[in-house]
């Protein structure tokens, strides 16, 4: 090997080695076995080869919780809060997020950050449409979840899930950075947790 | 050359406007013509709301009117149920208000000075306005558990006394903001950017401001020097040692400076007032109106008034906020709920200006005016 | 002398009462009269319009205006009292330009209105919201809509359905 840089064998699969009795697969792992995986990983390691395992969805959701955008739409006090979260002392960095988009078309994750009143939820119904998919929505405080102090009021919407799917609630008025991050925390389980592989119980 | 108007919408979601405020604007190439501010994205009915709460429970509701700064806006409500049913507060608790409201025009300054150097495309002084923030919040929390919406102040007095080793806290916040306010002055004053999108835009004369009813630092930018402490004094305002900052210029930059000025300020009339802390309650230890049957042994529950029927009569009450005057008019009819409550905000009565401003100069120009302008959508739609 | 009392001297007939709004002069004047009172009132030195509040009695309405003497350090309060049916008052608006946004706002809120007024349109609230919510006998429970119509106009409706989702 060449110093200061390595080279990989090319994984070549031993097709004697596989296995050609054909059996219907019926648990999750004949079904796993019956993709060849298991045989690739096997084959690999009898060469000594560099392999890394996955599964596609695997790959997928974590590539997308670890850089999550979220859009600036920042609607009355938890914005505030939400500018708390970016800044230094909490740092939402830490979670690949600090890049606030102006524009919903670059960004995957919209905070419903206020009270959304009557006058702007057709404006967040369009917000997150123009979003792309795979898209996620994190309503942040009690006037978004419910309506909050305002839910008697005349002009204000009682909960943004009345208008748009909502995937965490963060409680509180507003609600602390901490709180804030634990949410974010959670949508970063449940995006760990998508897709077919995750049903298998592949994606732990 | 003749050439088409052109139609543009600004907002309103827009990362400059603050929130939730829209700018229909006319322009003309480059130049706005005409501006119109649309806004009420953010209405929410607190005025209608404040008429189905007893007095008390209107508290909290003026915490999200101007969120920055809320302990002005605790501190005028009450005053105005105050000065309507005639509740008297300890001295100790006049002093402790007027630290919290002192402390919060710091912390509003801080963000004014973050947002609209962030607005001009320079994103170091906001981390620089939140470090700051962060340590006078963690003040707060110590006086009553909350970051933003306080509900504190309450009528009667405020409703936890300083906790302890609140002062040496204090001393080394006020230790540490006195340098902090030199370097935010070294770093940004002079930079050649700044001074070029600031100087001369936005200029407002001292007429035509009183005119519009501009008032606060943006007033103060423009020459007059009007400070509702100072011509109205309440609290102990009177007795505290501090100057009006203003600058004649009307521009941006004026608009700026006093906010700079007002941080020093504030700071000195903090350190007036703790180092010289009377001991005493921080509650009215007087009964007013009927103590709800709770159970709880009269010990345990402070001497707040929590339902009270202030004779019948109007009232408007105003104080200086950090944007500027801030007035609850508060009708009662005699009973446990306020009839009507109009809330004069500041925020919304310095927008009015804006247009007038900005004719005839361009889109980045208008976002330095607003910027300096400082205003909350929670406190211009109410 | 106060304020208020100087203008009752000068306008007998105009004002019709003289009192304190708790701590500040308050001069009661006849509806007609209010832009002749408060050309005179600007005249004295009250240089800032502080606030416009309008006020729903049931029987009938109130308009008050809070007036602030930058030079003289003095407060004074008008007030204009309204029948219940169509109240109007003539606007400030030539002499104050804040009164522009203060009045529109009373007009969304309390449904006064201001003749004179260059636009007196709905400034909270989206045009065509039915009702003024300030008034007493404001329907709480009815529920209005609104969706974007052409250049982000706001369309009020009572049909939620082209904002709400299925459940």
């Amino acid at each position: 090997m060449e110093k200061g840089g390595f080279r990989v064998d090319p994984v070549t699969i031993d097709t004697t080695k596989i296995k050609t009795e054909k059996k219907e697969p019926e648990t999750a792992l004949e079904k796993l076995e019956d993709t060849g995986l298991i045989s690739t990983l096997l084959a690999a390691r009898e060469r000594k080869g560099l392999v890394l395992l996955t599964t596609i969805d695997q790959v997928f959701n974590w590539a997308r919780l670890s850089s999550l955008w979220p859009v600036t739409s920042g609607l009355a006090c938890c914005a505030i809060e939400m500018m708390a979260v970016a800044m230094a002392h909490h740092d939402i960095a830490r979670f690949g997020m600090e890049i606030f988009r102006a524009s919903p078309r670059q960004a995957d994750l919209m905070f419903v950050a206020g009270t959304v009143t009557k006058r702007m939820a057709p404006r967040v119904k369009l917000l997150y449409e123009m979003m792309a998919e795979p898209k996620w929505v994190i309503s942040v405080g009690s006037c978004a979840n419910t309506g909050g102090p305002y839910h008697e009021s005349y002009c204000v919407l009682k909960g943004v899930d009345n208008i748009i799917p909502v995937d965490v609630y963060i409680p509180g008025c507003p609600p602390r950075p901490e709180a804030w991050l634990y949410g974010v925390i959670q949508l970063r389980e449940k995006i760990k947790n998508e897709g077919y592989g995750a049903k298998w119980g592949l994606n732990k | 050359m003749e050439t088409e108007q052109l139609l543009l919408n600004m907002g309103p979601v827009h990362p400059s406007t603050h929130g939730v405020l829209r700018f229909k604007l006319r322009m003309d190439g480059e130049i706005i013509r005409d501006c119109q501010v649309v806004m009420g994205y953010l209405h929410r009915g607190t005025e209608k709301l404040g008429e189905m709460k007893t007095y008390l429970q209107f508290v909290p509701y003026t915490d999200r009117l101007d969120y920055i700064a809320a302990m002005p806006n605790n501190y005028a409500y009450v005053k105005a149920v105050e000065e309507l049913a005639g509740i008297e507060v300890p001295e100790r608790a006049e002093f402790i208000r007027v630290l919290c409201m002192e402390l919060n025009r710091v912390v509003n300054h801080l963000v004014f000075l973050g947002s609209l150097l962030l607005d001009l495309g320079a994103s170091t002084p906001i981390m620089y306005g939140f470090r700051e923030r962060e340590k006078a919040l963690q003040l707060f929390e110590m006086l009553c558990g909350a970051r933003m919406t306080f509900n504190y102040i309450k009528p009667g007095g405020v409703r936890e006394d300083l906790p302890e080793g609140f002062i040496p806290k204090l001393n080394e916040f006020m230790k540490d903001m006195e340098k902090r306010v030199d370097d935010y002055e070294q770093l940004i004053n002079g930079n050649e950017i700044f001074l070029l999108r600031m100087k001369n835009i936005g200029v407002i004369s001292a007429e035509e401001a009183v005119n519009y009813g501009m008032t606060g630092p943006s007033l103060r930018g423009s020459g007059v020097k009007y400070d509702i402490r100072r011509l109205e004094p309440y609290s102990i305002y009177p007795d505290l040692d501090f100057k009006v900052c203003s600058y004649p210029e009307g521009d941006s930059y004026a608009r700026y400076m006093v906010r700079i000025d007002e941080m020093r300020e504030s700071l000195h009339i903090l350190r007036q007032v703790a180092d010289n802390m009377p001991p005493g309650k921080a509650a009215t230890t007087q009964r007013y109106g009927i103590a709800p049957e709770t159970g709880i042994p009269s010990s345990v529950m402070s001497y707040f008034p929590r339902i009270f029927t202030p004779p019948p009569g109007e009232v408007y009450s105003r104080i200086e906020a950090p944007k500027g005057e801030l007035g609850f008019y508060v009708v009662s009819d005699g009973t446990t709920k306020p009839y009507r409550i109009k809330i004069r905000s500041p925020s919304f009565c310095n927008l009015v200006a804006i247009p007038s401003m900005i004719v005839g100069l361009k889109i980045p120009d208008l976002i330095a005016a607003f910027g300096t302008i400082d205003v909350v959508l929670g406190d211009v739609d109410r | 002398m106060n304020a208020a009392e100087e203008l009752k001297q000068s306008f007998p007939e105009s004002v019709t009462g003289v009192g304190l709004q708790t701590n500040k002069p308050l001069a009661v004047i006849k509806k007609e009269d209010l832009l002749m009172i408060a050309g005179k009132v600007k005249e004295m030195g009250f240089d800032n319009l502080s606030v416009v509040t309008g006020i729903d009695y049931v029987d009938h309405f109130e308009v008050i205006y809070n007036f602030f003497s930058y030079n003289n350090k003095q407060n004074l309060a008008l007030k204009v009292i309204l029948e219940r049916e169509n109240p109007a008052v003539d606007s400030l608006f030539s002499l104050y330009k804040v009164a522009d946004w203060l009045e529109r706002e009373t007009y969304d809120l309390v449904g006064i209105r201001f003749s004179g007024h260059p636009n007196l349109v709905r400034i909270l609230l989206p045009d065509g919201w039915e009702g003024h919510p300030l008034r007493k006998d404001y329907d709480m429970n009815k529920e209005q809509w609104v969706t974007i119509g052409e250049d982000g106009e706001d369309i009020v409706s009572t049909d939620g359905s082209g904002i709400l989702r299925r459940k």
